[in-house]
C-alpha cells in the first residue's frame, strides 16, 4: 500500500499504525476524563523505588504482550506446511522472529525481573530505598528510551531482520545496509546501559543498606539471587555493550572488525556469547530467588539447605561465564574447545539439581497451600528439569551437531526460559502484588491463568523436541506437506494460542481486581520475611522504626512465638528521595543521540550529546546533597 | 565529614568503584579486540607509524596530571586555597596539552593515509585510544564543573565528595593510559 512519506507501506505496519494512533487516542481519552495527568506527571519525576518497579513492570507487561503477539504470528505461519499467513513469509517472518526474541529478552524478561527487584529488594532487606534513587530513575528511563527506539523501527517499515543475537557479517553495513539493523545496536545499547546502572545500584544496595542485624547469612534468598544477578550483569552488558560499539563502527565508521577478509565474524560470536550465555543465568537466577521465598511461605516451612541454596547461586553464576562457546560448537574450533566447554556445561546441572531437590525438600512434609504463586512454582520444578535435561543432551558436543538450529533447541530454551523466568515473573507478579498496589489478583481466575498457561506452553513447546529432531530447523517460515512435521506443528500453535488465551484472564484480572478494590493489610499471604511487616502499598517512608534481624525470616518467628519485632531509632543515612526531571531528559537525549547516529544525521546526534552534557552539568550543580550536607565550612568563605 | 556525610559518600565510594570496574571490563574488551587484530594481515602495520616522541610527550602531561590533582587534593585538606587552584588548574592545563598532542598524532596518521578504515589494526587502535581520549576530555570537562562549584558555594563535606570521586576517576584514566603504553605502544616501537 503506498502511502505519502511513508512509501510502501505493508499491510502489518498499517494495521500497526492504525491500531496504535486508536489506542492511544483512547488512553489519552482516559487520562484526562479521569484526571489521571498530575499521577503522571509525579511518576515521570519520581525516584522512589516501589513506583519506578511499578513502571518497569508495566511497560514490560505490554512488550511482553507485544512480543506475545509476535509469537502468535509465527506459530500461525507454521501453522500448517506451505501456508501463506498475511505478510510472514520470507523477509518478513525473519523480521518477526527478530523482533519477538529481542523483545522478549531486552524489553519484557528484563524489565519484569529488574522491576519485581526495584519493588521488593529494599523491603526484603529492610532498605528505605535502593542507595541511588536519581540513578535508579535514569536507569529506567534508558530502558524505555531503548525500548521505544527498538520499537519505532517497525512503524517505519525497517524493523531489524539478523535475528536476536545479530550475527555478522549478515548485520554488517554490506549485507543490511539502511537503519534497519542500527535499530537492534542502539535499541539494545541505550537500555543495556540502564540496566548496567540498575545492578550497580542494587549491589551497593544489598551490600550497604540491610537493616541492623540482616546479615548476608540471613537474608532472603530473591536478594542473594539479585545480588549474584547484578555482578553477571556487570560483566555480561559490559562485553555486550564493547560488542554493539565495534559493530556500530563496522556499521557507520567503516571499519571491519566483524567482515571482510580481515575481520572476523566469529569474534562478534564470542563477544555476543560472553554476554549471551551468562544473560540465560540473569534472567533464571533471580526466578530461582523468587521461588526459593514463594516455597517455604506456601510451604509453612524454613528453606531447605539455606547455604547449599546461596552457594549453588554463586556456582551457577560462576559457570555462567565458562560455557559461552557451547553455542558455538559447530563454527569450528576445534575439539579441545568443544570439550571443555561440553565440560563446563555439564557441571552446571549439579548446582541446579541441587537448587530443585532443596525446593523439593522444602515442600516435602509441609503444609502447602495451593495458591496462584505456589502453582506457578511447583509447575515450574517439573517444567524447567525438562528444559534441563535437553540442555545437557545440547552439551554434548557431537550430537549437537544434530541438533544445532533445529527446533529441538528452540524447544530447550523455552522450555528454560518460560519455565524459570516468566513462571517466575507471573509467580512474583501474584505474590507481591499486594505490595506494589495495595490489592489482591483474584484467585480464580489465577488458576485459570495458571492451568491455560501451563498446558499450552508444554502443547507448543514438546512437539517441537520432536520435530526438531526430525530436521525441522528454526528461522524458517515453513515446511513441506510430506516431512511428516505437520501435526507437531499444528499441535505447537494450538499450544501458542491457548498460552495467549490465557493471558486475556491476566487482563482481565487486573480488570476485575481494579474495579473491586478491595485493599488488604500488611501480610495477606501470612508471609515470612521483612517487606510483609511494611503497608500495602509500600509507603515512600519505610521502616521506621527499623526493625532488628536476629534470624532467618523475621517476621515468621516473630508471628509464631507471638511477639512484635524488635526495633531501633539508630539506623544508618537513607537514600535522598527527590523529584526530578533529569533522568528522563537523559534518557532523551541518547535517544536522540540514538536517532541521529542511525539517520546519519550528525548534527542531531551532536546536539543530543550537547544536551547531555548540559544535563551532567545542570545535575551537578543542583545535587540533592547540598541540602542535606553539612551547612558548617564552606569553599569560597 | 559527619556520620550522615560519611555514610552516604561511602555509598557513592562504593558505587563508584563498581562503575569504574565497568569501566575496566570495557577497556579490557577492547584491548583483547586489539590484540587479535594486531598486527593486521594487509595494511600498515603498527612499527610502520608509532613513534617514542610524541608518545613520551603525551605520555609526560597525563601522567605528571595525577601528580598535580594529588598537589591539589593536598592544598584542599589543608584549606590552602592557592595551592588547591594551582594543583587543579595545572592538572587542567595538561589536559588540554594531552588531548591537543593526540589530537595532532591522530591527525598526522589520518594525513598520512592511516585512518581507521585502513585496516583492523588501526581500527582497533582509534576505538581503543579514541575511547581513552573521550575520557581525558571527558574528566576535562568534570574539571570545568568543579571550578564552578568551587566558585559558588558549596559545603565542605560535599566538596571533598566531589574532588574524591573525581580524583578516583583521573587516576584511574591514567592507568588506562599506562597500559595503552605497555600493551598498544612500547610492543611495537622496541
Amino acid at each position: 500500500m503506498n502511502i505519502p512519506f511513508f512509501g510502501d507501506l505493508p499491510s502489518d505496519v498499517l494495521v500497526a499504525w492504525i491500531f496504535s494512533v486508536i489506542l492511544g487516542i483512547i488512553v489519552s481519552i482516559f487520562i484526562i476524563k479521569k484526571k489521571k495527568l498530575p499521577v503522571i506527571w509525579e511518576y515521570i519525576r519520581t525516584t522512589n523505588h516501589r513506583k519506578i518497579g511499578t513502571m518497569y513492570i508495566l511497560f514490560g507487561v505490554l512488550f511482553f504482550i507485544r512480543a506475545g503477539i509476535d509469537a502468535l504470528f509465527i506459530r500461525t505461519q507454521l501453522a500448517l506446511p506451505n501456508n501463506e499467513f498475511w505478510v510472514f513469509q520470507y523477509e518478513k517472518y525473519n523480521e518477526v522472529f527478530t523482533t519477538h526474541g529481542t523483545m522478549m529478552i531486552f524489553f519484557a524478561a528484563m524489565p519484569l525481573l529488574l522491576g519485581l527487584m526495584n519493588v521488593v529488594i529494599p523491603l526484603q532487606i529492610g532498605a528505605r530505598d535502593l542507595a541511588f534513587p536519581f540513578l535508579n530513575a535514569v536507569g529506567f528511563w534508558l530502558f524505555l528510551a531503548g525500548a521505544i527506539f527498538f520499537n519505532l523501527a517497525f512503524f517505519f517499515n525497517t524493523t531489524p531482520d539478523v535475528g536476536w543475537t545479530g550475527y555478522a557479517p549478515l548485520s554488517t553495513s554490506e549485507y543490511t545496509p539502511g537503519p534497519s539493523t542500527d535499530y537492534y545496536v542502539f535499541g539494545v545499547q541505550i537500555s543495556g546501559l540502564g540496566t548496567i546502572f540498575t545492578a550497580l545500584n542494587l549491589i551497593v544496595t544489598i551490600v550497604r543498606h540491610r537493616a541492623p542485624g540482616m546479615k548476608l547469612t540471613r537474608m532472603p534468598l530473591f536478594s542473594w539471587a539479585a545480588l549474584i544477578t547484578s555482578f553477571l550483569i556487570l560483566i555480561a552488558f559490559t562485553v555486550l555493550a564493547i560488542g554493539l560499539y565495534l559493530l556500530m563502527f563496522d556499521r557507520l565508521f567503516g571499519t571491519g572488525f566483524f567482515s571482510g577478509d580481515e575481520g572476523s565474524p566469529v569474534f562478534w560470536q564470542h563477544l555476543f556469547w560472553i554476554f549471551g550465555h551468562p544473560e540465560v543465568y540473569i534472567l533464571a537466577l533471580p526466578a530461582f530467588g523468587m521461588f526459593s521465598d514463594i516455597i517455604p511461605t506456601f510451604a509453612k516451612k524454613r528453606i531447605f539447605g539455606y547455604p547449599a541454596m546461596v552457594i549453588s547461586l554463586a556456582l551457577i553464576g560462576f559457570l555462567g561465564f565458562t560455557v559461552w562457546s557451547h553455542h558455538m560448537f559447530t563454527v569450528g574450533l576445534g575439539p579441545m574447545a568443544n570439550t571443555f566447554f561440553a565440560i563446563t556445561t555439564m557441571l552446571i546441572a549439579v548446582p541446579t539439581g541441587i537448587k530443585v531437590f532443596n525446593w523439593l525438600f522444602t515442600i516435602r512434609g509441609g503444609v502447602l497451600r495451593m495458591t496462584v504463586p505456589m502453582l506457578f512454582s511447583l509447575g515450574f520444578i517439573p517444567s524447567f528439569v525438562m528444559g534441563g535435561v535437553t540442555g545437557v543432551m545440547l552439551s554434548v558436543s557431537a550430537a549437537d551437531f544434530q541438533f544445532h538450529d533445529s527446533h529441538f533447541v528452540v524447544a530447550h530454551f523455552h522450555y528454560v526460559i518460560l519455565a524459570s523466568t516468566i513462571l517466575g515473573i507471573f509467580a512474583g507478579l501474584y505474590y507481591w502484588y499486594p505490595k506494589i498496589t495495595g490489592y489482591m489478583l483474584d484467585e480464580k481466575l489465577g488458576k485459570w491463568h495458571f492451568w491455560l498457561f501451563l498446558i499450552g506452553y508444554h502443547l507448543t513447546f514438546f512437539p517441537m523436541h520432536i520435530s526438531g529432531l526430525q530436521g525441522m530447523p528454526r528461522r524458517v517460515y515453513t515446511y513441506g506437506a510430506d516431512e511428516g512435521l505437520t501435526t507437531l506443528n499444528f499441535l505447537s500453535t494450538i499450544g501458542a494460542f491457548l498460552m495467549g488465551v490465557s493471558m486475556l484472564f491476566v487482563v482481565w484480572n487486573l480488570y476485575k481486581t481494579h474495579t473491586k478494590k478491595e485493599k488488604v493489610g500488611n501480610d495477606p499471604w501470612n508471609g515470612r520475611t521483612l517487606e510483609w511487616t511494611v503497608a500495602s502499598p509500600s509507603p515512600e517512608h519505610t521502616f521506621d522504626p527499623m526493625p532488628v534481624v536476629k534470624e532467618m525470616d523475621p517476621f515468621w518467628y516473630a508471628k509464631q512465638e507471638n511477639r512484635e519485632l524488635e526495633t531501633t531509632t539508630k539506623t544508618r543515612a537513607a537514600p535522598i528521595a527527590i523529584n526530578t526531571i533529569i533522568p528522563i531528559l537523559m534518557a532523551f537525549s541518547l535517544f536522540v543521540v540514538a536517532v541521529g547516529l542511525t539517520f546519519t544525521w550528525y548534527w542531531l546526534a551532536i546536539a543530543g550529546g550537547v544536551l547531555l552534557f548540559s544535563l551532567f552539568i545542570i545535575r551537578s550543580l543542583t545535587d540533592e546533597r547540598k541540602d542535606h550536607y553539612g551547612k558548617g565550612v564552606e569553599t569560597n568563605e | 565529614m559527619n556520620d550522615y556525610e560519611i555514610a552516604l559518600f561511602k555509598d557513592k565510594q562504593m558505587g563508584f568503584f563498581i562503575y569504574l570496574g565497568v569501566e575496566a571490563i570495557m577497556f579490557a574488551t577492547l584491548f583483547a579486540t586489539y590484540f587479535i587484530f594486531t598486527p593486521a594481515v594487509k595494511g600498515p602495520h603498527p612499527s610502520d607509524i608509532f613513534e617514542w616522541k610524541s608518545l613520551l610527550l603525551s605520555s609526560f602531561f597525563l601522567l605528571s596530571s595525577s601528580g598535580t590533582l594529588i598537589l591539589a587534593e593536598k592544598g584542599f585538606t589543608q584549606g590552602d586555597k592557592r595551592k588547591f587552584l594551582i594543583g587543579l588548574g595545572l592538572t587542567f592545563i595538561f589536559a588540554l596539552v594531552f588531548l591537543g598532542l593526540e589530537f595532532s598524532e591522530f591527525y598526522r596518521y589520518v594525513q598520512e593515509g592511516y585512518g581507521i578504515s585502513a585496516n583492523t589494526f588501526l581500527s582497533a587502535f582509534y576505538v581503543l585510544v579514541g575511547l581513552h581520549a573521550a575520557h581525558v576530555l571527558f574528566g576535562a570537562c568534570w574539571m570545568i564543573v568543579l571550578f564552578i562549584l568551587y566558585r559558588k558555594k558549596t559545603s565542605t563535606a560535599l566538596y571533598t565528595e566531589k574532588l574524591k570521586i573525581f580524583s578516583y576517576y583521573w587516576h584511574f584514566v591514567d592507568v588506562i593510559w599506562i597500559f595503552i603504553i605497555v600493551l598498544v605502544y612500547v610492543p611495537y616501537l622496541m
